[in-house]
């Protein structure tokens, strides 16, 4: 029998069988492409559920994506060939030499003021750890103080989008330890006992599209426990919910936390996939794009924003062989951003449910009957 | 310690000058504006395409600028906007994909460049605007050495603010404006044509945006994306101040000028500037309605 709900779950099974699939036709080039693409459609989810299901529009997932970042980053950096080889007895990143005030011990320890925060990254879990650690208390604590306080809709926005700013303002400005504008670039491989993830190999194209699987099947799961559907109820009428007992801030605070913990992890795995982490993590357009993405492909539909990601970047990546027509194609996702904000608010998911409604609409009258004949 | 004072007060007033136009659509209207930063933009572009095309001097540009920009303004509530009323998000979302049209209008020169024809003043490049010679040198102010542009500045955002009072406060038309923002229903049943003044002041608050552009191309490079960091800044002044309160604006501007003046003169510009965005996320959540509201209904 053909249900909105079936054709809901085949979607997910097809979709997921395609990127577990795709390797078999990609080349090197495409498989690393497409594997960066998959990050972006995991920050796709990642803002569906905090958007799409919690009405909290986060202008600045960038962070806890940046967060994550740099986090793995920080320990490939120690990991990588150039900072082993500095003559010192724990490795050392080249950028803090160039940045070294004269005199300055080649040490991690005392290099400059506070590049003692970098000595447990010589350890690749901690990095990794933190990737999701950090995210998560960021998370913690301002979700906390801000839904406690009741803040809602645009005030939410306009303070994550301050936040990310600021940090990005922090990173660049610590030019000795984060080696500023230029990010951490020529990082060491990341390692699973003593596997190494290639940045074109397999693996990782694997490595990626499992979480994204992960993040898919996992998240649709949980927004459809109890918690979720309160999350949604809190989304259509915040004070109904909290009038009808229901701790409101208890449950925005845990689903904007796992967004940022489900973007953290999309920060590592871009690290691991396009080996760099900059500052542009946390440039505002980069969040906005994170909501477009989501916009397009249905903000209400994990699977949707995980496509509209996809869509976007591919037919992008498609159309760069010539600048004319990166230029050309930004103007044309403004337009298409315009169009459907105005004529699709629900997005292509909601396009596609609107079809599979009707689909089933069509074998209504034999299921209604059946229905009708058991029911009086 | 009275220079620093005179940068802050120049950086506010700078602040002011962007806010001003988003005071009134977002304030009054509850049009969260993403375009309005490329407002900025075009009016910067008006005054290079005025001096290049038609030989107008940077003052000329100033009206020629505000007609531009209002009628583009005028066009996007038209089109887009009028849609989207009591969609408040959403409003925030169209005018980001408005923003981008903009900008790569400009950057592909609307579109001839892929025909090989160029217009000059337009296209992805930089772009100078000179400024006329008895703007450029430095005045003597209580022994201080004062830039005149700065000064300039300062007085057309005074003017403009007393302007933009003036229309809110004192005439017809912003007892209209001011009637919709409390209640647009009750307004329209009152016999406000709402949609007409609804049009009319997102026009306004573009055209303000037009002259904040002209003012900007003097001391600033003129390229297609400068408008996007002006948006923030405005958007923390009018949230800061107090949704529809012009004086709250005025206020938060003039404070967040100060800090950010203040702190720029004993670390960096940098940490200045994150310093500003730490205090807009504690005021925020201190008193989330701004430093001056009132109660909207």
């Amino acid at each position: 029998m053909i249900t909105t709900r079936n054709l809901d779950r085949a979607a997910y099974i097809i979709f997921i069988a395609l990127i577990l699939l795709a390797p078999l036709v990609l080349q090197e080039f495409w498989l690393n492409r497409i594997a960066k693409f998959l990050v972006f459609g995991i920050l796709g989810v990642a803002v569906s559920i905090c958007w799409g299901y919690g009405g909290i529009l986060n202008l600045g997932q960038g962070l806890f994506f940046g967060a994550g970042a740099y986090m793995l980053a920080m320990s490939l950096k120690l990991a990588s060939n150039t900072s082993l080889q500095q003559g010192s007895d724990q490795p050392v990143p080249d950028f803090m030499l160039w940045n070294a005030e004269p005199g300055a011990p080649t040490e991690l320890c005392c290099i400059s003021k506070v590049s003692f925060l970098w000595l447990p990254f010589q350890s690749q879990w901690f990095g990794v750890a933190m990737g999701v650690v950090l995210p998560i208390v960021l998370a913690f604590v301002l979700g906390s103080i801000v839904f406690r306080k009741r803040i809602a809709g645009v005030f939410v926005s306009v303070i994550t989008l301050a936040l990310v700013l600021l940090v990005r303002l922090l990173v660049i400005d610590a030019q000795p330890v984060t080696n500023g504008f230029n990010g951490l670039t020529d990082l060491g491989t990341f390692q699973v006992a003593g596997f190494e993830f290639e940045p074109y190999s397999r693996a990782t194209y694997y490595l990626v599209a499992g979480f994204l699987a992960l993040a898919l099947v996992g998240g649709r799961l949980l927004v459809e426990t109890r918690a979720g559907l309160i999350l949604q109820a809190i989304r259509d009428d915040q004070n109904r919910a909290r009038y009808l007992g229901f701790d409101v801030p208890v449950y925005q605070v845990f689903f904007f936390t796992v967004s940022a913990a489900i973007s953290g992890i999309a920060g590592m795995l871009y690290v691991i996939v396009a080996e760099f982490a900059s500052p542009t993590f946390m440039d505002l357009s980069f969040s906005i794009t994170m909501v477009v993405w989501a916009a397009l492909g249905g903000r209400s539909s994990l699977l949707g924003a995980c496509i509209g990601a996809l869509l976007i970047n591919v037919v992008a990546a498609t159309v760069s062989e010539t600048q004319m027509f990166v230029e050309a194609w930004k103007a044309m996702i403004g337009l298409v951003f315009v169009l459907v904000v105005l004529f699709l608010p629900r997005g292509l998911a909601g396009f596609g449910q609107d079809i599979a409604e009707a689909l089933s609409a069509r074998r209504k009258p034999a299921a209604v009957a059946e229905a009708e004949g058991r029911t009086p | 310690m009275l220079d620093v004072i005179f940068i802050g007060l120049s950086l506010g007033s700078i602040l002011l000058l962007v806010a001003l136009g988003l005071a009134i659509t977002y304030g009054a209207m509850g049009v969260i504006n993403m375009a309005h930063g490329e407002m900025v933009m075009v009016g910067a572009y008006t005054t290079v395409m005025g001096a290049l095309w038609l030989n107008l001097g940077f003052l000329a540009s100033l009206p020629l600028a505000f007609v531009v920009t209002a009628l583009l303004g005028w066009a996007i509530e038209r089109v887009v906007v009028r849609r989207l009323y009591g969609r408040l998000l959403d409003t925030l979302l169209a005018t980001w994909g408005v923003a981008i049209l903009v900008q790569q209008a400009v950057r592909l020169e609307f579109g001839m460049s892929f025909f090989g024809l160029h217009i000059q003043g337009l296209g992805p490049g930089l772009q100078n605007v000179k400024v006329p010679e008895w703007m450029t040198g430095v005045a003597g102010i209580f022994g201080n050495q004062v830039n005149i542009y700065r000064l300039f500045i300062i007085l057309v955002t005074l003017v403009l603010t007393l302007v933009t009072w003036l229309l809110m406060y004192r005439s017809e038309i912003g007892i209209q404006v001011r009637a919709i923002m409390r209640n647009p229903r009750m307004a329209a049943a009152c016999g406000i044509d709402v949609q007409r003044i609804n049009g009319l002041t997102f026009a306004y608050g573009s055209g303000l945006a037009g002259v904040a552009g002209v003012m900007m191309s003097g001391f600033k490079t003129v390229f297609p994306d400068m408008g996007t960091s002006m948006v923030v800044d405005g958007f923390m002044v009018v949230v800061v101040g107090g949704v529809g309160s012009l004086f709250g604006s005025v206020l938060s501007a003039g404070l967040l000028g100060q800090v950010n003046g203040g702190v720029a003169s004993f670390t960096n510009d940098i940490l200045a500037r994150a310093v500003v965005f730490g205090l807009v996320i504690l005021i925020i959540i201190v008193k989330p309605t701004g430093l001056f509201s009132f109660k909207g209904r």
